[in-house]
């Protein structure tokens, strides 16, 4: 009995006294890591910050409303603008997004609520991240044959079905995974008042997850806005501006590339405006989705009750 | 949308009935035979399943009208599985079913003709964790099962809403914030605003799955005042894990384990002289 | 692992056990010192003082356990029926100090008829040891045997009480012995004892089937 003791006493002195001589070397351990993550932060930072700034700086000198509204002129002036080139990105990239939130929430809704565990479920969510990792130019060959071909002419309507293709898949999965983390209490509490399913779904489930289902959707347009290879392969560019939905637009990364293959300066400073303006119409656009999402969370009524 | 009343000509029987549905199958009956109020809901012969596991082995239980019957037993006991078995709400769940009987008004809501959903529009339920829909005021938290299920007289709804608040006790602390979100509500005030929420919809019956077990004592007595109030206007199960809160509030206990009914009675009686060994041995705290 | 409970619960019991030794002696003392002529009311005093305190202490403790532990089921009923116990080993022990008072008032310098006594306290100590007995052994059948006891315990006590009456009504009344009455008193109080010793069965009965009998 009293060997025991002893026993206990001796470990808990050794306990104590490896705790001591390990607990400076733990709290240097603890300072690298601290260090090393906060070094992985910066080094991630650096590039971003540095494209930001050499954008900034390249474009702005360029910048004027002149630019911003006109056509483009002789390249080698310097003078003209990307006005076809704004109007034809928010055209394209509008209906491509029109087409693809609504597909890639409802596939969504149906993987995350409906579908379960089954193969076919399975099969889908596996075609899915198949279709998101698929090299963009493949997107733009297939608006090619499916619609270019067809019709007979590159088009608005090519360029948007080849955008949608890529922004569809990303809706699907970040929808289906933002509803998955919505608490399986809340559609009990749903099914307890016997309200049928799909309106739990839509009125209660996705509304609990609509700010991630939302940066599915930014996310998405964020994507396909830059997109540059899909659209010569569909609608073209041009230095007009849009003359209807069967004919080729111009688009935002494609005059960026046009400016930037040119040989002169000017032409240069030009395309650095165009993707400084590419940017704050992506930054903007989603700051506006955000807001919009914040003020929609309570919609104020209110309610009278005459005796109180 | 019916209201429930009950007129004075609906006098209590105070004899047993038995529903015809089943008249060969034996009842475990209160033993301390005073006017036992009629059954509201007769389950007969109930299993249910989480995939090969049974986890109820057929059970036979009379919910009384008007009373508070409360489930006890160790966890895993099936309590919990029985009471999600009563508005069908068990077979939600991937992979469980259920199969027998449980008769309300001489309804069988296992019949193959009976809707599920509509099951749930006359049995409320109450859940261990307060759930109140994340996005949604106080107000419309309440409102939510009316007008998801079609109403839209916002008059009417108005007046429910308050009275289904009320009767939850809640209206007095959130009548001047109907329109703050129901989350930023203590969990008690949530808890409450679950059972309004239920209440709203005018059920017959509210099933409460340890709803306390998330609160703390004071709330969790506020909980048990108001469910002792409720059962004027309809008939309560609550599934509890805490025995005493079984012995405050209910009329009737019923023992499980392991998937059976052991021991169903009169809570005096059960707490009082069980005659069930394994249930005075649970009781006392001696397993489980 | 014992709970919680069971501590009080044995401290209750034990108290109880060691009431009821008490109680039987106390009465034990108190009719010797009528059979015998000796002087014991100290003695039955203080027995019937520690009674007091032990019933206070076990009304203490089971109240405690109820505020503590809400016993149910075996628990309950005997915290509930342990109150009840506590309190008739206390009557005993008090109607055991009347019989040494009246004892001590009445019968200095007397040498009574004794036999009405000693017949009716040979099945009053039998009831006591019964009940006694019930308790230890949760033996509720005994009950039975106690109701039997205590009408025999109580035709005799009348008959008695019923033949000095008559006796002393042939003659004046203030004839009456002062033995008369310190035997009627004596009576009296052993016929109170035995009917606690019916409670006692009664509890005992509660104690084990959960049913209060109804008071005959």
């Amino acid at each position: 009995m009293e060997k025991i003791q002893q026993e206990k006493a001796n470990l808990k002195y050794q306990l104590q006294n490896t705790m001591e001589r390990k607990s400076s070397r733990k709290r240097k351990i603890n300072k690298l890591v601290t260090i090393l993550c906060i070094i992985c932060v910066g080094l991630a930072i650096v590039p971003l910050g540095s494209i930001l700034f050499e954008v900034i700086k390249n474009g702005v000198s360029a910048l004027s409303v002149e630019f911003l509204t006109q056509r483009p002129g002789s390249m080698i002036s310097g003078r003209g603008g990307i006005g076809p080139a704004i109007q034809g990105t928010l055209i394209t990239v509008g209906i491509a997004s029109i087409i693809a939130a609504p597909v890639g929430i409802f596939a969504g809704i149906y993987l995350a609520e409906f579908a379960g565990n089954g193969p076919l479920p399975h099969a889908v969510r596996f075609f899915n991240d198949v279709l998101t990792g698929l090299p963009s130019i493949v997107l733009g060959i297939v608006g090619y044959i499916v619609i270019v071909l067809v019709i007979g002419s590159f088009s608005v309507w090519a360029g948007s079905f080849a955008l949608s293709i890529i922004m569809i898949p990303i809706v699907v999965r970040v929808t289906e995974e933002s509803l998955k983390v919505v608490p399986n209490s809340i559609r009990e509490a749903g099914y307890s008042l016997g309200i049928p399913k799909w309106k739990i779904t839509l009125h209660i489930t996705l509304k609990t997850a609509f700010s991630g289902v939302l940066t599915g959707i930014v996310i998405g347009i964020s994507r396909i806005a830059g997109e540059t290879a899909p659209l010569i392969m569909t609608i073209l560019g041009t230095s007009l501006f849009f003359t209807g939905f069967d004919d080729p637009v111009d688009a935002l990364p494609l005059r960026i590339w046009r400016l930037a293959s040119q040989p002169y300066d000017s032409a240069h400073a030009q395309g650095w405006a165009a993707a400084l303006i590419l940017i704050l119409i992506v930054l903007l656009f989603s700051v506006t989705l955000r807001l919009l999402a914040a003020r929609k969370g309570f919609k104020v009524r209110v309610i009278r009750y005459s005796n109180v | 949308m019916s209201r429930t009343l009950k007129g004075p000509e609906e006098e209590l029987s105070p004899t047993l009935q038995v529903s015809k549905v089943s008249e060969s199958v034996e009842i475990e009956r209160p033993t301390e035979v005073k006017d036992i109020p009629p059954a509201k809901l007769s389950i007969r012969n109930l299993e249910a399943w989480f995939g090969t596991k049974r986890a109820l082995k057929g059970i036979n239980l009379d919910v009384r009208e008007n009373s508070i019957t409360a489930f006890i037993g160790p966890s895993g006991c099936g309590k919990t599985t029985l009471i999600r078995c009563l508005n069908r709400m068990h077979e939600m769940t991937p992979g469980a079913s259920a199969k027998g009987q449980a008769i309300l008004d001489g309804m069988d809501m296992y019949d193959a003709k009976v809707d599920p959903v509509t099951i749930k529009r006359r049995i409320g339920m109450v859940f261990q964790k307060p759930n109140p829909f994340p996005t949604m005021s106080i107000y419309d938290n309440v409102a939510a099962g009316l007008k998801l299920n079609g109403i839209k007289d916002k008059k009417l709804i108005d007046d429910i809403v308050r009275e289904s608040l009320e009767g939850a006790v809640l209206w007095e602390e959130v009548k001047n914030e109907l329109n703050k979100p129901g989350m930023g509500l203590s969990g008690g005030q949530q808890q409450r605003l679950c059972i309004a929420r239920a209440l709203a919809m005018q059920p017959e019956i509210l099933l409460m799955d340890e709803p306390t077990s998330a609160l703390d004592p004071i709330a969790s007595s506020k909980i048990e005042e108001l469910v002792h109030g409720m059962k004027k206007d309809l008939t309560v199960v609550i599934v509890t894990h805490n025995m005493q809160q079984a012995a405050r509030v209910s009329d009737y206990t019923a023992f499980m384990y392991l998937g059976e009914l052991i021991e169903y009675g009169d809570t005096k009686q059960i707490f009082e002289n069980p005659r069930m060994e394994l249930t005075e041995r649970y009781i006392s705290g001696k397993f489980g | 692992m014992p709970r919680l409970m069971d501590l009080g619960i044995s401290s209750v019991s034990e108290n109880l056990s060691e009431m009821g030794n008490m109680a039987q002696r106390s009465l034990q003392i108190a009719l010797d010192s009528y059979f015998q002529n000796n002087r014991s009311r100290k003695k039955v005093f203080e027995l019937n003082e520690k009674l007091r305190s032990l019933e206070d202490e076990v009304g203490d403790i089971a109240t405690e356990i109820v505020a503590r532990y809400q016993p149910v089921a075996k628990d309950l009923r005997f915290i509930r029926a342990s109150m009840e116990i506590a309190y008739i080993f206390w009557r005993f022990g008090r109607y055991s100090y009347d019989i040494i008072d009246t004892v001590d008032e009445l019968h200095t310098g007397l040498d009574c008829n004794k036999t009405a006594v000693m017949e009716m306290s040979s099945f009053v100590l039998k009831a006591m040891e019964l009940s006694l007995l019930s308790l230890r052994t949760r033996d509720e059948t005994i009950v039975e045997k106690l109701y039997e006891l205590d009408s025999t315990v109580d035709t005799l006590y009348r008959k008695y009480l019923r033949g000095t009456i008559n006796a002393n009504n042939k003659d004046d009344w203030k004839v009456h012995s002062r033995c008369d009455i310190c035997n009627i008193l004596i009576l009296r109080y052993l016929e109170r004892i035995s009917d606690h010793a019916c409670y006692l069965g009664d509890c005992v009965s509660y104690l084990v089937t959960g049913l209060s009998s109804p008071r005959r």
